[in-house]
């Protein structure tokens, strides 16, 4: 990025405010790629609803503003109970139809990750296209008391009132998650679960129940980055999910699939990268550097730039 | 009174049959023990006790239920413990985490005193509490497979193979913690390769053969059984009668 010692582009204000864009963004991607991390974890599989969620999340919080016109956490609440159900749902339509079998060959089978593929796939299909022919294929406008877009002043930088709103919100969920991963009954089990399936019925982990939190756990994180963008960008629309989460599977898959701290960093890499990239290129273009990133990953760190001590089979 | 009563248990692997009709009984404060080669079956049959392996056919008692329908979390939640074979310890969590795993839906304080007497039995994962489980040895990963199983207080424990890949003083030292888990109340079902030990320290044995049990008996009996000296036991027991 410095073109050598002298160049003046890491003290450029603008520099510094597309810095801070990028790291907005890439908490975003952060908060959808720890819901693939941990659906990865526990089964194996990647829920390719997950984008549709983020949309839910979105048309959830809008429906509330427009309804009743709550104040702004209420609106985050809502859209991460909006989350938690349309984790539930996916969960029992689209993946435990197709886990019927309690050994370690079944649990986490190649037959399983192919059904559950094509099955979550017709349902991110099918929410899509619900939500188009209720709510209308064409962009929502938030109400604009709603739209986080007033600029705040800090010294020579301008911020939106939303970064801080993304800020907060993705710290205090993420801090939240590490909690729960950490100091309770139902983390410990989704790690023992991803960990070590077999391990986990041997020491009386309900599977299924743990299966089921972790889609309800990682689907509120991806709802309230739902409804963040849109509160951000100031438009929600049925197919708002699926670049972010192209982008969010990117991030999983650079994290090695099952480290959500290399998630999280990755994502970060990625938000930030794109948004110094509008300074070079045409900002087009900045998708190509996700792809770029996949493609780089893919050939030379196969297990991804976190997954070094990944021991799955 | 039996704790445990497995009656013509059948456990069917698409067209194979792993077990054919396996009936044993595992009575309060005994030791039962399992023998046989490679491949007979005796850990689908713990499997099958557990709850992993659906049975095709047979009933499992346990304290008068019959779980054989039962999913494993239940079980285990009924007392029915296992420390099973390859010790299915969890590698990516601190030993620490491991046990509370271990302890089921009761908090942490609730289990204190499991906790304690856990230590008791293990001083070494005391100091190792901390550390991720992968990293403690063949010998002490052994001891947190059972120190796991024993702290959700089990009334019967499964222990499948726990002298597998150790050193003989390793074995020794869990054949001697099995007399101490027994003499504290707890029955246990063991499956063993090492038939020495295991008859030394079980009440009755049963040999497996393809499926189904062939031979039963008092373990002192069994020790002293032709057929079972040269099966299982080599040439070992002369020397160490002589």
């Amino acid at each position: 990025m410095a073109r050598g010692g002298e160049s003046p582009i890491l003290f450029d204000i603008f520099f510094f405010q597309q810095l801070v864009n990028g790291v907005a963004i890439g908490l975003v991607y952060a908060l959808m790629a720890i819901g693939f991390t941990l659906i990865f974890g526990v089964l194996n599989v990647v829920n390719f609803a997950h984008g549709e969620v983020y949309m839910i999340g979105a048309y959830a919080g809008l429906l509330a503003i427009t309804a009743f016109a709550p104040p702004l956490f209420v609106v985050v609440l809502i859209a991460l109970a909006a989350g938690a159900l349309t984790g539930f749902g996916l969960e029992r339509i689209a993946f435990r139809p197709f886990r019927r079998f309690r050994d370690e060959a079944s649990l986490k089978s190649k037959a399983m990750r192919e059904a559950t593929l094509l099955s979550s796939l017709a349902m991110s299909i099918i929410a899509r296209e619900a939500v188009e022919i209720i709510m209308g294929s064409n962009m929502q406008p938030i109400p604009q008391q709603y739209l986080l877009l007033q600029p705040v002043q800090i010294g020579p930088l301008t911020f939106a009132s939303g970064q801080f709103l993304i800020f907060g919100v993705s710290v205090v969920s993420l801090a939240a998650l590490q909690w729960l991963l950490n100091r309770t009954r139902i983390g410990l089990s989704i790690r023992a679960v991803a960990n070590n399936p077999v391990g986990a019925m041997y020491v009386g982990i309900d599977t299924n129940r743990t299966i089921v939190a972790t889609f309800i756990i990682g689907s509120m994180l991806g709802a309230v980055a739902g409804i963040l963008v849109g509160l951000y960008q100031g438009t929600i629309f049925p197919g708002m999910g699926f670049t972010p989460g192209i982008k969010a599977f990117v991030a999983m898959v650079m994290g090695g699939l099952n480290s959500i701290v290399g998630a999280v960093a990755c994502a970060l890499i990625l938000g930030v990268s794109e948004a110094l990239a509008t300074n070079f290129i045409a900002q087009g273009w900045a998708d190509l550097i996700a792809y770029s990133f996949l493609v780089i990953t893919l050939v030379f760190f196969p297990t991804g730039l976190f997954g070094a001590a990944r021991e799955r089979i | 009174m039996n704790v445990l009563e497995v009656e013509s248990l059948v456990v069917r692997m698409g067209q194979q049959t792993i077990l054919s009709g396996v009936s044993l009984a595992v009575p309060q404060g005994g030791i039962v023990s399992v023998l046989g080669s490679n491949g007979v079956g005796k850990t689908t049959l713990m499997r099958a006790i557990s709850g992993i392996y659906r049975a095709a056919s047979g009933s499992v008692r346990f304290l008068g239920d019959d779980i054989v329908r039962w999913p494993p979390h239940r079980i285990v939640a009924a007392g029915l413990a296992q420390a099973p074979e390859g010790r299915q310890i969890f590698s990516n969590m601190t030993v620490g985490e491991n046990l509370r795993l271990g302890a089921g839906p009761r908090s942490l304080a609730a289990a204190a005193g499991d906790l304690a007497r856990v230590f008791g039995l293990f001083p070494v994962l005391q100091d190792r509490l901390a550390q991720k489980a992968g990293s403690l040895s063949g010998g002490e990963q052994q001891m947190l497979c059972v120190a796991r199983a024993l702290m959700a207080q089990p009334r019967l424990l499964l222990m499948d193979e726990p002298s597998l890949g150790l050193a003989p003083k390793l074995v020794r030292q869990i054949f001697d913690l099995i007399a101490t888990i027994r003499a504290a109340g707890t029955a246990i079902l063991l499956v063993e390769q090492n038939a020495r030990a295991a008859l030394r320290v079980a009440d009755t044995a049963h040999v497996m053969e393809s499926g189904r049990i062939v031979l039963s008996g008092p373990a002192k009996e069994l020790a002293t059984d032709e057929r079972i000296r040269s099966a299982y036991l080599g040439g070992h027991i002369h020397r160490s009668e002589a």
